[in-house]
């Protein structure tokens, strides 16, 4: 009987075919998404030249020589020493994360507008090496922080000097770049708050939220009491430095939103009864005057913690999220933007998507940039001067926190309607799924700088493109996607 | 083979009762920690941490749905190469396919939660599919003897 027989090892032969079809094209995804052990991030990627004609090399202008000028003494001296360790929260809670100068978050710094900020990072016993981003400051880009990048990690007894002017007024944080999904979320961050020369008058505090292995904190508390005086005007500086949308909202006296991402709204509306949306790694000013009859004020994070204004025995109530989303694609009075869209030297889009697939080697379902998986994703390419317009669509899935290093750009539409209140200018961008942003921004910063999602694990996932100024090169290399 | 294409049927039928199980153990949760005073939102869904002990639900049912239940579904298809039974390949592919628009259905309900519910009712498609995967091999006798007519290439 050979038939049988025939007809088993036919079936054999398909069957393994079946199995090749099945197995060979993922054990060739897997291989080709391999990363070398190191690299540089100029070797990796697809050169944008935004409608330009252009060419990409290697060679060029060293970004370690962006720096603030070396011969100039520093205004504010700071030196920040990090280790890894359990400590106590303020909420009385114990933690296993990361300290700077023993405390999470790490000291407020202050300057004033046009002083020069000289930070000195220790690393005592981070295991894994660290580095500080100064998350909303145009800082030179030797100063960004980003580990692999524009510096190598500070390994443990190293340390690293940063130095940068404060050159806007504002609300910004700094947080380690280096493994920052897990030493963000591990506490190494910190407030910066850098004063316009004219000092603000009233009170003026800082609200810092984050979450601590699921504990929630303001400046590491539950809670915190702020005197304010009947009458005296307050400035309450939110900062979210977690990974997802956080919503504001005050109780107990009208407010204004000051400031959005260290720039200020001009000629912001007094508003009540709305939630302020603070994107991951975004800030917003809330300003507000105390109630004359001695009523004390509430500014809520989410309903979980709040600052809460007004004399020692004040008791303000907490009240539900308000229904209504403060839109600052309308908020407050148009003005002058200091650029002009319209002659745009460059137009990039990033597009986000998702698949399933590689990255080094690791199965998953990941973010692409322009329809492609990291490594393959756009670097910008700009040149000094260039006025870029950006459109930033989402059909992703999932909301992202769109930030981008050493510049600030300003909104000019979402989904085709044009901003029309204040200008909106950002370092941190909620994109949410299926809308689609158009910013613009002044290449005024040269050197090679991170446009990343702010939601942490997303960068680790692929969603990490960056901006890079034709002519400037590092000498600093990756180990793995840069984060 | 046949046994372990039978297990491996039935251990996806499990497998997907225990995703229902994680998911309600996760939502049940969580509703006990909000009425104890915690509050859910996205930095807290963002986040790595685990608010409440239950959360490892929805952990669980992510890693099981994304990773363990799609490659034994693929497994079940390669065995069901190698099996002689008629049927085998077709039921196995029906599997791999209901798994397939059930990750298509979890992961498009977080935008269209209208297509979460479809994920719940095609949850039950494919227990159907693999315990009739796993039956359709029970009822096979020991050896293929009838020639099979589907197959004009075998002379």
């Amino acid at each position: 009987m050979p038939e049988p027989k025939r007809r088993t090892r036919l079936r054999l032969i398909v069957g393994c075919l079946a199995v090749a079809l099945i197995v060979a094209p993922l054990a060739w995804f897997w291989n080709a998404s391999r990363l070398p052990a190191s690299f540089q991030i100029t070797d990796m990627g697809r050169p944008d030249f935004g409608g330009h004609a252009g060419h990409h090399d290697h060679a060029g202008r060293s970004l370690t020589s962006f720096t603030a000028d070396p011969a100039r003494p520093a205004d504010v001296t700071v030196k920040l020493v990090a280790r890894k360790e359990k400590f106590t929260l303020g909420t009385g809670k114990r933690f296993d994360g990361y300290t700077l100068n023993g405390q999470s978050p790490g000291p407020l710094i202050q300057a004033v507008q046009g002083q020069l900020v000289e930070v000195t990072l220790v690393n005592e016993t981070v295991p894994d090496g660290i580095t500080l981003h100064w998350h909303g400051i145009d800082v030179p880009n030797a100063a960004d922080g980003v580990a692999g990048v524009t510096q190598d990690a500070v390994a443990t007894g190293q340390h690293y000097v940063y130095r940068f002017v404060a050159g806007q007024a504002g609300t910004f944080w700094y947080h380690s770049h280096r493994l920052s999904h897990h030493q963000v979320a591990g506490g190494l961050l910190g407030p910066i708050v850098i004063a316009p020369k004219t000092p603000l008058s009233g009170v003026d505090t800082v609200a810092l939220h984050h979450l601590y292995g699921g504990n929630r904190t303001v400046n590491g508390l539950a809670e915190q009491s702020v005197l304010a005086a009947p009458g005296q005007s307050v400035r309450v500086r939110v900062i979210n430095t977690d990974n997802g949308l956080l919503s504001a909202w005050v109780a107990g006296a009208p407010f204004q939103v000051a400031a959005i991402d260290g720039t200020e709204v001009n000629e912001p509306g007094t508003v009540d009864n709305v939630a302020v949306p603070v994107p991951a790694g975004g800030r917003a000013d809330l300003e507000l005057t105390m109630p004359a009859d001695g009523g004390s004020v509430r500014v809520q994070l989410a309903g979980a913690v709040s600052i809460v204004l007004g004399s020692t025995a004040a008791v303000a109530p907490t009240v539900p999220r308000p229904k209504a989303t403060l839109d600052l694609l309308s908020y407050g009075k148009p003005a002058a933007l200091g650029l002009e869209p319209a002659n745009a030297t460059r137009t990039f889009r990033y597009d986000i998507g998702r698949r399933p697939g590689f990255i080094d080697g690791r199965p998953g379902l990941f973010w692409t940039v322009n329809g492609h998986l990291y490594p393959d994703i756009p670097m910008f390419m700009v040149t000094e001067g260039d006025i870029v317009r950006m459109t930033i669509s989402n059909g992703s899935g999932e909301t992202h926190p769109m930030h981008l290093h050493g510049h600030h750009a300003v909104v000019l539409a979402r989904d085709g309607v044009a901003a029309t209140g204040s200008p909106w200018w950002t370092d941190s961008l909620e994109v949410g799924n299926g809308e689609s942003y158009e910013i613009a921004f002044v290449a005024d910063n040269p050197g090679l700088w991170m446009d990343h999602c702010h939601n942490l694990p997303h960068a680790t996932e692929g969603l990490m493109a960056h901006v890079m100024y034709e002519g400037v090169s590092t000498p600093f290399r990756l180990q793995g996607v840069p984060e | 083979m046949r046994s372990f294409y039978r297990i491996l049927a039935y251990v996806i039928a499990a497998e997907v009762a225990i995703q229902a199980m994680v998911m309600v153990y996760a939502v049940a949760g969580l509703g006990k920690w909000v009425e104890g005073g915690g509050v859910l939102d996205k930095s807290v869904m963002e986040s790595e941490a685990t608010p409440f002990s239950e959360v490892v639900g929805f952990a669980i049912h992510g890693i099981n749905g994304m990773m363990v239940i799609p490659a034994l579904a693929l497994i079940l298809l390669i065995v069901a190469f190698f099996v002689k039974v008629a049927g085998a390949v077709k039921f196995a592919l029906i599997v791999v396919g209901l798994v397939a628009l059930q990750i298509v259905l979890g992961l498009l309900g977080h935008g269209v939660p209208f297509l979460g519910a479809l994920h719940g009712l095609n949850a039950f498609l494919l227990v159907g599919a693999s315990l009739a995967a796993a039956r359709n091999m029970r009822a096979a006798p020991d050896t293929i003897t009838a020639p099979r007519t589907t197959s004009p290439t075998m002379t």
